[in-house]
C-alpha cells in the first residue's frame, strides 16, 4: 500500500523526456534489429527472446523507480559481491561461444554478467566516492577506485574480453573526474592507460611497416621490448635512471616540483609499459587484426578491414532516405558482417538512412543529455555520481560503437546499448537506465 | 536541494561538452557518408550484390553495295544453371541425364558441373551455341527442372559462307595478347573479335555493346534474384561497295579454275570501289563459329589466312606489256605502225631471249604484237623506249608500291627500273630492259595494285585509291561515314597513245589471246600474262575492263591463277563470269550446269521416291 502511494507520489516528477527518448531508442532498435536479424537461421528465436528481455527490461526500468535509489548505496557491498562471484562463477560454469568464456547457461536463458558487473562496478564505485567525498583530492582515492574495479576487469580480461574491460576506464575515469578528484592524478591514470595502449599499437604498428627491421634501429627494439625479455628489463632500467637524473637536475635547478612525482612517474610509466606488454603477448589474432586494420587500413581487404569497409559501405550506401527495412543489400545480403549484434549502427543506416541514422544518434543524445540533468538534479551525491557514471559509461560506448562503424574509431566488439541484439544488455541498460529515472524522480523528497 | 552535498558540478559540464562535441562529430561524419558521399558508396554497394551474365550484342550488320546481307546475327542460345535453394544430388540427376541425352555429352560430367553450380551457388553455363533444333527441346527442360534456363546471344552469320572470305573475315576468340589490349575496352575474357579483313579492320565500328542479366547475390555469391536485364546495343553496320554478283563470280570462277588458287579484283574504273576481291583457297568463317567444336579446331588449324589478292606479290608477265606501250606510245619512242620481225628469239649480244612463242610472230607492228603478246617485239619497244620511263609509267601506274587499302597485311610489291637500282647501288643492263618490257624479272605486284592500274588503264590515266567502304551507318547518333573517291595519281599521256593502247587491248580479247573473254554485246578489253614461276607452273594473269558499247568502262579486274599456266586458258574465264555478272547477263555456261544440276536432281527424287512409298505401309503397321 505505501509503494503505491510512493509510485503515485513520484509519477509527476519522473522525466517523461527522458523516458519517451529512452523508449524511442529501443522501438528504433527493435525495428532494426527485426530487419537486420530476418536473414539469420535462428531468426525467430531471436525474434522471441528479444521480445522477453524487452518486457522483463521495461519491467526492471518500472520497478527500480518504485523504491528509493539509496538502497543501493545501502548494499553496496553485496553488490560487489555479487559482481565478484558472478565474475568468478563465469570462468568456472560458464559456457564459451565465439572465444570468450561470458555466458551463463540458465535453464531456459542465458546471461552475460559482465554487462551486470560494468553497472554494479559504477554503483560500487558511487558509493565509494560519496564517502570519501573529504579526501577525494588524495592520489590515494584514484588508486583505491581503481583497486575496487581492478578485480572485476581483470576476472572479464580472463573470459578473455578485452573490449568490454576497456570500458570500464573511461567509466572510472568519468565518475573519478565528476567527484572532483585531482585532474593531474587523472592524467596519471589517463597516461597509465594511454601507454598501455600504446604498446600494442605501436608495436603492430612497427611489425606492419618494418617488417625487416635491422638490428638496434627504433622498430627493432619497439619489436624486442614488447616481447618481455632482456629489452624490456632494459627500457624499464633506462627509464628508472633517467628519472633519477632528472630528478638531481630538477634539485640543482631549484625547481619547486613534489619529490613523489620522480617517483610516481616513472612507476606509472613502468607499469603501464609491463601491462601493454603483458596485454600484447595475451592478444588473440583477431584482436590483432583489428589494431592492423586501424594503424594500416586496406592492407587486407578481405579481413579485418573487410568489416569497417563493409560497414562504410552500407551507411554510405544508405543516403538520406535509406533503402527501406528489409532491403538493405549490404546487410540482407550479407556483406555486413554482425549486422544485428556489433554493426547493427550500420545497418540503420544503410535501411533508414541518415534520417534513421541522426535519430538513433540524437535519442542517444537526448538520453544522455537527460542524465546530465539528472545527475545536476540529483538529491544526493551518491545519485549525482551514478548519473556520471552511467553518462561516461553509454556515451563512451556509443561513440566507440558508433564511430566504429562509420570508421573513425578502431573495431572493438562492443555493441550498441538499447539498439544491438543481446537480451542481458538490453535488461542491464533498461535497469540501469531506471536508476537514473529513479535518481531523477526521487530529487526533491526521497519518497 | 543540498548543494554542498554535490561535488564540483561544474566537472559534470566539462564533461558533457566533451561527449556533445563526439556526438556532433559523429554527426558530420554520417552527413558525409550519407549525403556527400553517397552516390559513391551507393554504386560500391551495387558492385558488391550484382552479378552480370552477359549476353553477347549483335555485331553490325555487313551488306554489299545492292542492301544485300554479307555478314549478320543470329540468335545463339546459351544453357545456363541457375542453382536454386538446397537441391540434392538426386534432384540434379535426371536432369544430368536428360541433358547428356539431348547435348550428347557424359551426364557424369554435367552432373559434377551442376552440383559445382549448386554447392557455389552461381550460375553455371552448361552449353553455348547450340542449335536451334537442342534449342526447342530444351526449352522444355525449362518447366521441369526450374533453374534450367535460356539466354539468347548473338552469334555471328555469314549467310554466303564461304564468300569474300579473306576481305571480310571472321570471328574468335582473342590470343593472351590480344585480351591485355582490350581489357579496359569493355571486352571480356571470352568475348570474339574480328581476326581478320574488315571484321578486324572495322573492329570498332562494329562491335555492340553487350547486354546481361543482372542477377542479386550474397556475400557469398550466391544469386539471390535477377534485379534487371541490360539491352544490349549492336553495332554499327557497313554498307561495302562490294557486288555480291560479282564477288560470287570471281570465287566460283576461281575454285573451279585448273588449280583453284590465286586472287580475283575487280574495281569500278569510275570510283576506284571494288566490287569483289577473292582470294583462293578461301574458307568458310562459319565453321569457325560452329555449334561442333571439332570443326572449329579442323577449320581453324588449316586456316588459308594469306589473302592473295592483296599479300601475293608476282612478277605481272605480260599483262604489264599495255604499260610498256603506252610509255613508248605517249613518249614518242614508236610509232603504232613500226614493225620489228619476230624469227622467236632475240638475240642480245651473246645472250638470245625468248619470245612464248618459239615459232616467232614474223612482222608484227603494234596491235598484233600486243593481240599476240609478241615478246620480240616487246623487246624492241622496251629498248627503244628504255627502262628509266617504263619505270615512272609503272610507277605511276602504282604498280610496285601499296594502294594502303584498308586491311592488315598488304604487299608492296617490287618496282623494278634503273631508278631503283641506282638506289641501291647497283647497275641497269639491256638484259634488264628486256625482262621488264614483259614484266619478268624483279617486279613484283599485287592482284590488286593490277586491277587498279587495270581500272587507270580502262579510265585512261586515273589511279584510283581502291575501297571497299560505301558507308558506315553508325548507330551512335553520329552522321554517317560516307566514302568519297581518293586520287592515288595520274598517268599522263597523250590522247592519241592511249587510244592505241585501249584499241589493242580491246583486239586482244576480240582476237587474240584473251579470246576466251569475249563476251557478245559489250566491249570487252584485257590482256593476258604468264608470270614465269622458277618454282613450278607458270601464275597465270588476266586483266581485263568491260563497257556496254557507246559507254564509260565500269568493271575493272586483275584474275591471277596461281601455277594456272596460259593466262588465256584459265585467268581469263574467271574474268569473263565476273563481267557477265556485273552486266546482269546470264553466264551460259553456269546456265547449262544449272540445267543438268536439276536434271540430276529429278533423276535422284526419281530414284528415291521408290523406296519411300513401299517402306510406308511398314511404318504404318
Amino acid at each position: 500500500m505505501r509503494a503505491m502511494k510512493a509510485q503515485a507520489g513520484i509519477s509527476g516528477r519522473v522525466d517523461w523526456t527522458f523516458v519517451f527518448a529512452v523508449i524511442g531508442l529501443v522501438a528504433t532498435g527493435t525495428m532494426a534489429m527485426l530487419s537486420a536479424a530476418s536473414t539469420t537461421m535462428m531468426y525467430s528465436a531471436i525474434l522471441q527472446k528479444h521480445f522477453v528481455a524487452l518486457a522483463l527490461g521495461l519491467v526492471l526500468f518500472a520497478l527500480t523507480l518504485a523504491f528509493n535509489y539509496q538502497v543501493f548505496q545501502d548494499q553496496s557491498k553485496a553488490l560487489y559481491a555479487i559482481a565478484l562471484v558472478m565474475m568468478s562463477a563465469v570462468l568456472v560454469i560458464g559456457t564459451a561461444a565465439r572465444g570468450h568464456r561470458a555466458w551463463i547457461r540458465l535453464p531456459g536463458f542465458s546471461f552475460q554478467p559482465a554487462e551486470l558487473s560494468r553497472v554494479l562496478v559504477v554503483l560500487v564505485l558511487a558509493d565509494f566516492l560519496d564517502r570519501r567525498a573529504l579526501r577525494v583530492q588524495d592520489f590515494s582515492t584514484v588508486l583505491l577506485a581503481l583497486g575496487i574495479a581492478a578485480p572485476i576487469m581483470l576476472l572479464i580480461l580472463k573470459q578473455p574480453d578485452f573490449s568490454t574491460a576497456l570500458t570500464f576506464l573511461p567509466t572510472i575515469t568519468g565518475m573519478l573526474f565528476c567527484a572532483g578528484a585531482d585532474v593531474f592524478h587523472l592524467l596519471f591514470v589517463f597516461g597509465y592507460g594511454a601507454l598501455t595502449l600504446s604498446v600494442p599499437l605501436v608495436y603492430t604498428l612497427c611489425a606492419v611497416r618494418f617488417p625487416n627491421a635491422l638490428p638496434g634501429s627504433l622498430p627493432a627494439l619497439v619489436l624486442a621490448t614488447a616481447k618481455m625479455g632482456w629489452a624490456t628489463l632494459g627500457v624499464l632500467l633506462a627509464l628508472a635512471v633517467l628519472s633519477a637524473l632528472v630528478w638531481r637536475l630538477a634539485t640543482w635547478m631549484r625547481l619547486q616540483v613534489k619529490p613523489l612525482a620522480f617517483v610516481v612517474l616513472p612507476l606509472i610509466a613502468s607499469a603501464a609499459l609491463l601491462t601493454g606488454v603483458a596485454i600484447n603477448r595475451q592478444m588473440k589474432s583477431y584482436q590483432r587484426n583489428r589494431f592492423v586494420a586501424f594503424v594500416a587500413p586496406g592492407s587486407d581487404v578481405q579481413g579485418a578491414a573487410y568489416n569497417v569497409i563493409q560497414s562504410k559501405v552500407a551507411i554510405g550506401s544508405g543516403g538520406v532516405w535509406g533503402k527501406g527495412l528489409f532491403s538493405g543489400t549490404q546487410s540482407q545480403l550479407g556483406f555486413l558482417p554482425e549486422r544485428h549484434t556489433d554493426f547493427i549502427f550500420a545497418n540503420v543506416g544503410e535501411e533508414m538512412g541518415f534520417v534513421g541514422a541522426s535519430l538513433i544518434l540524437g535519442l542517444y543524445m537526448l538520453v544522455l543529455w537527460r542524465i546530465v540533468v539528472a545527475a545536476r538534479a540529483a538529491r544526493d551525491r551518491y545519485g549525482y555520481l551514478v548519473c556520471a557514471g552511467l553518462a561516461s559509461m553509454f556515451a563512451f560506448v556509443m561513440i566507440l560503437n558508433i564511430g566504429m562503424c562509420v570508421g573513425l574509431m578502431p573495431v572493438a566488439g562492443i555493441p550498441l546499448p538499447l539498439i544491438s541484439y543481446g537480451g542481458s544488455s538490453l535488461v542491464i541498460n533498461l535497469w540501469s537506465l531506471g536508476i537514473v529515472a529513479n535518481i531523477y524522480a526521487r530529487r526533491y523528497a526521497l519518497l | 536541494m543540498n548543494r554542498a552535498a554535490g561535488g564540483p558540478r561544474e566537472r559534470l559540464e566539462v564533461l558533457w561538452w566533451v561527449v556533445a562535441a563526439a556526438g556532433a562529430a559523429l554527426g558530420l561524419r554520417l552527413a558525409q557518408l550519407q549525403i556527400l558521399d553517397s552516390a559513391e558508396y551507393r554504386a560500391m554497394a551495387e558492385r558488391n550484390a550484382s552479378q552480370m551474365i552477359y549476353q553477347a550484342a549483335p555485331r553490325g550488320r555487313i551488306y554489299d553495295r545492292a542492301g544485300i546481307p554479307l555478314a549478320t546475327n543470329q540468335p545463339s542460345f546459351s544453357l545456363i544453371f541457375l542453382p536454386g535453394k538446397g537441391k540434392a544430388r538426386q534432384d540434379l540427376e535426371p536432369l544430368a541425364r536428360e541433358l547428356g541425352r539431348q547435348l550428347g555429352r557424359d551426364p557424369q560430367e554435367l552432373l559434377e558441373t551442376l552440383e559445382e553450380a549448386e554447392r557455389e551457388q552461381s550460375a553455371a553455363r552448361l552449353a553455348e551455341n547450340l542449335p536451334t533444333a537442342t534449342m526447342f527441346q530444351l526449352s522444355e527442360l525449362k518447366t521441369l527442372y526450374p533453374g534450367v534456363d535460356l539466354i539468347t546471344e548473338a552469334r555471328r552469320y555469314y549467310p554466303f559462307g564461304r564468300f569474300a572470305s579473306h576481305l571480310i573475315g571472321f570471328m574468335g576468340k582473342m590470343n593472351p595478347r590480344e585480351w591485355r589490349e582490350r581489357k579496359t575496352k569493355g571486352y571480356r575474357a571470352d568475348s570474339r573479335i574480328g581476326k581478320m579483313g574488315l571484321e578486324s579492320a572495322f573492329e570498332e565500328e562494329l562491335r555492340g555493346r553487350d547486354g546481361g542479366i543482372q542477377m542479386e547475390v550474397d556475400a557469398q555469391g550466391r544469386l539471390k534474384r535477377m534485379l534487371g536485364q541490360i539491352p544490349w546495343e549492336a553495332g554499327s553496320n557497313i554498307h561495302l561497295t562490294i557486288d555480291a554478283a560479282v564477288q560470287k563470280a570471281a570465287d566460283e570462277g576461281l575454285r573451279k579454275s585448273v588449280t583453284g588458287r590465286g586472287a580475283a579484283v575487280a574495281i569500278d574504273p569510275r570510283t576506284g570501289e571494288i566490287l569483289a576481291m577473292s582470294s583462293q583457297p578461301d574458307f568458310d568463317p562459319n565453321a569457325l563459329l560452329s555449334t561442333d567444336p571439332e570443326e572449329v579446331k579442323r577449320t581453324s588449324h588449316d586456316l588459308p589466312e594469306f589473302n592473295n589478292a592483296i599479300a601475293g606479290a608476282y612478277p605481272p608477265g605480260s599483262t604489264f606489256k599495255p604499260i610498256v606501250g603506252l610509255a613508248a606510245l605517249s613518249e614518242g619512242r614508236i610509232r603504232a605502225n613500226d614493225a620489228f620481225f619476230c624469227p622467236g628469239y632475240f638475240k642480245l649480244g651473246d645472250h638470245v631471249f625468248h619470245c612464248w612463242d618459239h615459232k616467232g610472230h614474223g612482222r608484227v607492228s603494234w596491235l598484233m604484237g600486243l593481240a599476240q603478246s609478241c615478246d620480240v617485239y616487246f623487246y624492241n619497244v622496251g629498248l627503244k623506249t628504255g627502262g628509266a620511263l617504263i619505270e615512272r609509267y609503272a610507277r605511276a601506274f602504282g604498280l610496285g608500291q601499296r594502294t594502303n587499302i584498308a586491311l592488315r597485311g598488304e604487299k608492296g610489291g617490287h618496282l623494278f627500273g634503273p631508278e631503283t637500282r641506282r638506289k641501291s647501288g647497283k647497275g641497269w643492263y639491256d638484259g634488264d630492259t628486256l625482262n621488264l618490257a614483259i614484266g619478268q624479272g624483279e617486279l613484283t605486284v599485287t592482284p590488286l595494285q593490277l586491277a587498279v592500274a587495270a581500272a587507270a588503264l580502262a579510265n585512261r590515266g586515273t589511279v584510283w585509291r581502291p575501297h571497299y567502304t560505301q558507308k558506315i551507318a553508325y548507330v551512335d547518333g553520329r552522321p554517317d561515314f560516307v566514302q568519297k573517291p581518293e586520287r592515288l595519281g595520274q598517268v599522263y599521256a597523250t590522247d592519241a597513245a592511249w587510244d592505241l593502247v585501249q584499241k589493242g587491248m580491246e583486239v586482244v580479247i576480240s582476237s587474240g589471246t584473251g579470246y576466251p573473254a569475249k563476251i557478245p554485246g559489250l566491249v570487252v578489253s584485257g590482256k593476258t600474262g604468264t608470270a614465269q614461276n622458277p618454282h613450278g607452273q607458270d601464275h597465270a594473269w588476266f586483266i581485263a575492263y568491260a563497257a556496254r558499247p557507246g559507254e564509260t568502262p565500269s568493271i575493272a579486274i586483275a584474275v591471277l591463277v596461281e601455277n594456272g599456266g596460259h593466262g588465256g586458258v584459265t585467268a581469263a574465264p574467271v574474268a569473263k563470269k565476273m563481267i557477265l555478272a556485273h552486266f546482269g547477263m546470264p553466264d551460259p555456261e553456269a546456265l547449262r550446269e544449272a540445267r543438268e544440276a536439276e536434271r540430276a536432281a529429278q533423276r535422284a527424287a526419281r530414284a528415291a521416291s521408290v523406296p519411300t512409298r513401299l517402306g510406308l505401309p511398314g511404318a504404318v503397321r
